[in-house]
């Protein structure tokens, strides 16, 4: 008897037992289509993540925060034997930037502000940016006009939420309104074009002293009047970005960028970070962090380590991309052991099905030995059986993971869209995925089958025959 | 006539609960090529694990069981499994046809496990029912075909790999009487003209007389008489035709 007998014969038994062998199959295609989806989807968020790092140059990124001070010491309150704080002031600035390496290097300055276009207003918050940082990503590549020029441009970079506050839409870009406030108001649907060029106030308050002596002077320093005046420069919209991506976005975050000179010419508070504030010597320049742009991914663990030596404390994308594969590779294995699941149901399901069909065969079963049939023989024919369950079953499970993926897809993007996130493939399916679903398929059918067909080899055909 | 198969001392009992029932005591006996042997007795005399025995369906306790020169009862399973395939073809009181398959298919499915070409099957098959009298009933599944006709697809199927014995185990007795001398009659026929070897388990002596060239009784599992029909004369001992 050939293979090709034994899978012939397989196969008319299969097919005699039609609503059977769709039932089982079907088990066995909705395990793998969970398992290939559910894989397919941590696959998609690391897949993600490290290219958002990769497109968004983090690879290349280093940020630096104050140092010095032990940060368990501090949280318990034992300030004393903390150590002493290593502010980020001008002279860590100018010493990081001068190491070799490094490529850009900008403090971070940001500060809560009110735009203003027309009757519109938004509140939002401004950061300086170098005018070096448009030759990196995001900023090489907005998705309107362009970065500003120099660092002493009067112009703005402006995300498109922002715009939306203010009762502008893009047109052809999804118009969700986001403020509460104002989410009765229709939007205005404007060409990009007319937006770019735009002039635009920005308003921030500062401390009125004049008020505040008259006040003190009064003695009416608890009353809820505070002692502030509200300044205002125009900016010109250079260019327009879409949401930053959860990356980037803790650092850049911020609805305006602005170039680093005209920012420090902006009125404002006489500080932009608590630093300043208990900065007691009253020195300037005590920022939050530091941005640093390395001018090549091997320069960052290098830099990174001369940083540290200076005090300060660093943190690379590579100490949390690390992180981020523990936490996939857990996420992966959840995922996958929910899959499987799913998969040894189904396949509880193929050796119960062939258990049936061996008890409703066995006077076949009989007759196939009584023709000369080998024990290898009819337990091939069942193996070959339980395997072809598989094969089917794990081919249509592939495409039932696959389109379940896409339907998610485009759900997923039509929820994350109108937020302003750029369209993401949320799952990915790689080839070892492919393979591997259909390949353990067959395989969890095998097992499935190896009871029943040992048991379908060790009928006794005298009993067998008499079978009714 | 040369000797086909020869058994001797042949034991064989079965557990039934605590008890162990003896079925075949010290059964000796030789059969020779071409012959129709019918073997007879009451309900649970051992003909049926006589011939499952002969057949290699069974295993025996002790004795031989040796079919030109082999001996069956030490064979291993796969050349068990050989044995049936090649050496002997077995017909069942109840037809054993699979019912999901025509009748063409199941010929076939003997032509399959005795290594048939492909190609080759469907016609030789067909040509073994033609042979039987059903080329008409090709297509047909044992719940279309009558009791008569499927015990004859059964006799083709059993002779699909040129068996060099035929053991049909009551072949008749789910047959009406015009019906079971038909059968009869081609198993007669087929020994006659193809010089087949048959063992036949029955009840009816009577129809046994008319086409047996022996007659072995069996009581309690040990053969108690041999009736020599040859011997007996012509008229006993000519197997009648197919009616």
């Amino acid at each position: 008897m050939t293979f090709g007998d034994i899978f012939a014969l397989s196969q008319t038994n299969l097919w005699r037992t039609k609503l059977r062998t769709f039932l089982t199959t079907l088990g066995v295609v909705i395990g793998i289509g969970a398992l290939v989806s559910m894989v397919s989807f941590g696959s998609g968020m690391q897949r993600n993540v490290t290219e958002t790092f990769r497109e968004h140059d983090l690879f290349r990124t280093i940020e630096v925060m104050p140092g010095g001070q032990d940060l368990e010491r501090v949280m318990s309150g034992d300030l004393e034997s903390a150590g002493e704080i290593r502010p980020l002031d001008d002279s860590a600035l100018d010493a990081i930037r001068a190491l070799e390496g490094v490529e850009i290097a900008f403090p971070e300055i940001r500060f809560p502000v009110v735009v203003r276009v027309g009757g519109d207003e938004a509140k939002t918050t401004l950061q300086a940016m170098p005018a070096a940082m448009g030759a990196s990503r995001p900023f090489d590549e907005l998705p309107y006009g362009g970065f500003f020029e120099s660092d002493d441009a009067r112009s703005v970079v402006v995300s498109q939420r922002v715009l939306r506050e203010l009762g502008l839409a893009i047109e052809g870009e999804p118009a969700t309104r986001r403020s509460t406030a104002d989410s009765l108001k229709p939007l205005r649907q404007v060409a990009a074009d007319e937006i770019l060029g735009l002039e635009i106030q920005i308003v921030t308050s500062v401390l009125d002293e004049a008020r505040l002596m008259s006040k003190i002077a009064a003695g009416d320093i608890f009353s809820r009047d505070l002692p502030l005046r509200q300044e205002t420069v125009s900016l010109t919209i250079a260019g327009i970005r879409t949401r930053p991506s959860g990356f980037e976005g803790m650092r850049f975050a911020s609805g305006l960028i602005a170039p680093t000179e005209t920012v420090a010419k902006i009125p404002r508070m006489g500080f932009s970070s608590v630093w300043e504030l208990i900065d007691r010597d009253g020195q300037s320049g005590g920022y939050p962090a530091i941005h640093v742009r390395a001018r090549t991914a091997g320069d960052v663990t290098p830099l990174s380590d001369e940083i540290e030596a200076m005090g300060l404390n660093v943190l690379t994308i590579s100490d949390q991309l690390e992180d981020f594969k523990r936490g996939f590779l857990i996420m992966d294995m959840v995922l996958g052991a929910i899959g499987t699941v799913a998969l040894i149901v189904a396949a509880l399901g193929i050796t119960n099905t062939m258990v049936t069909s061996i008890l409703e065969r066995t006077r076949e079963i009989g007759v196939m030995k009584a023709l000369g049939g080998t024990e290898g023989e009819i337990r091939a024919v069942f193996f070959v059986e339980a395997g072809t369950i598989g094969i089917v079953g794990g081919v249509l499970g592939l495409l039932l993971g696959w389109g379940v993926t896409r339907i998610a897809n485009l759900v997923g993007n039509a929820y994350l869209r109108p937020e302003g996130f750029a369209a993401v493939n949320l799952f990915h399916l790689p080839l070892w995925l492919i393979a591997g679903a259909v390949g353990f398929a067959i395989l969890v059918s095998l097992v499935a089958g190896v009871y029943p067909a040992g048991r379908a080899a060790r009928v006794d055909p005298v009993q067998a025959l008499r079978h009714d | 006539m040369s000797e086909l198969l020869a058994i001797s001392d042949l034991e064989k009992s079965y557990d039934k609960g605590r008890v162990r029932i003896p079925v075949l005591r010290g059964v000796t006996c030789d059969v020779g090529s071409g012959e129709f042997v019918s073997v007879s007795g009451r309900s649970g005399s051992g003909k049926s694990t006589l011939l499952n025995l002969i057949g290699g369906l069974d295993g025996a306790d002790s004795g031989r069981i040796v079919v030109r020169g082999s001996d069956v009862t030490a064979m291993s399973r796969g050349e068990l499994a050989r044995h049936r395939r090649r050496t002997v073809g077995m017909v069942f009181q109840s037809f054993n046809l699979i019912a999901s398959r025509t009748a063409l298919e199941n010929v076939t499915l003997a032509l399959t496990f005795g290594g048939c070409p492909r190609p080759e099957r469907k016609a030789r098959a067909a040509a073994l029912l033609d042979s039987v009298g059903l080329k008409h009933r090709l297509d047909h599944r044992p719940s279309e075909l009558s009791g008569g006709e499927a015990q004859r697809v059964a006799i083709a199927r059993a002779l699909a790999n040129d068996p060099l014995v035929l053991l049909a185990d009551e072949p008749t007795g789910n047959l009406d009487s015009a019906t079971s001398d038909e059968i009869i009659g081609l198993l007669s026929r087929l020994n006659r003209e193809r010089d087949l070897t048959v063992i036949m388990v029955t009840h009816d002596e009577t129809a046994a007389r008319a086409v047996s060239h022996r007659i072995l009784r069996l009581l309690d599992g040990a053969i108690v008489e041999t009736v020599d029909l040859v011997a007996e004369g012509p008229a006993a001992a000519t197997p009648g035709g197919e009616s």
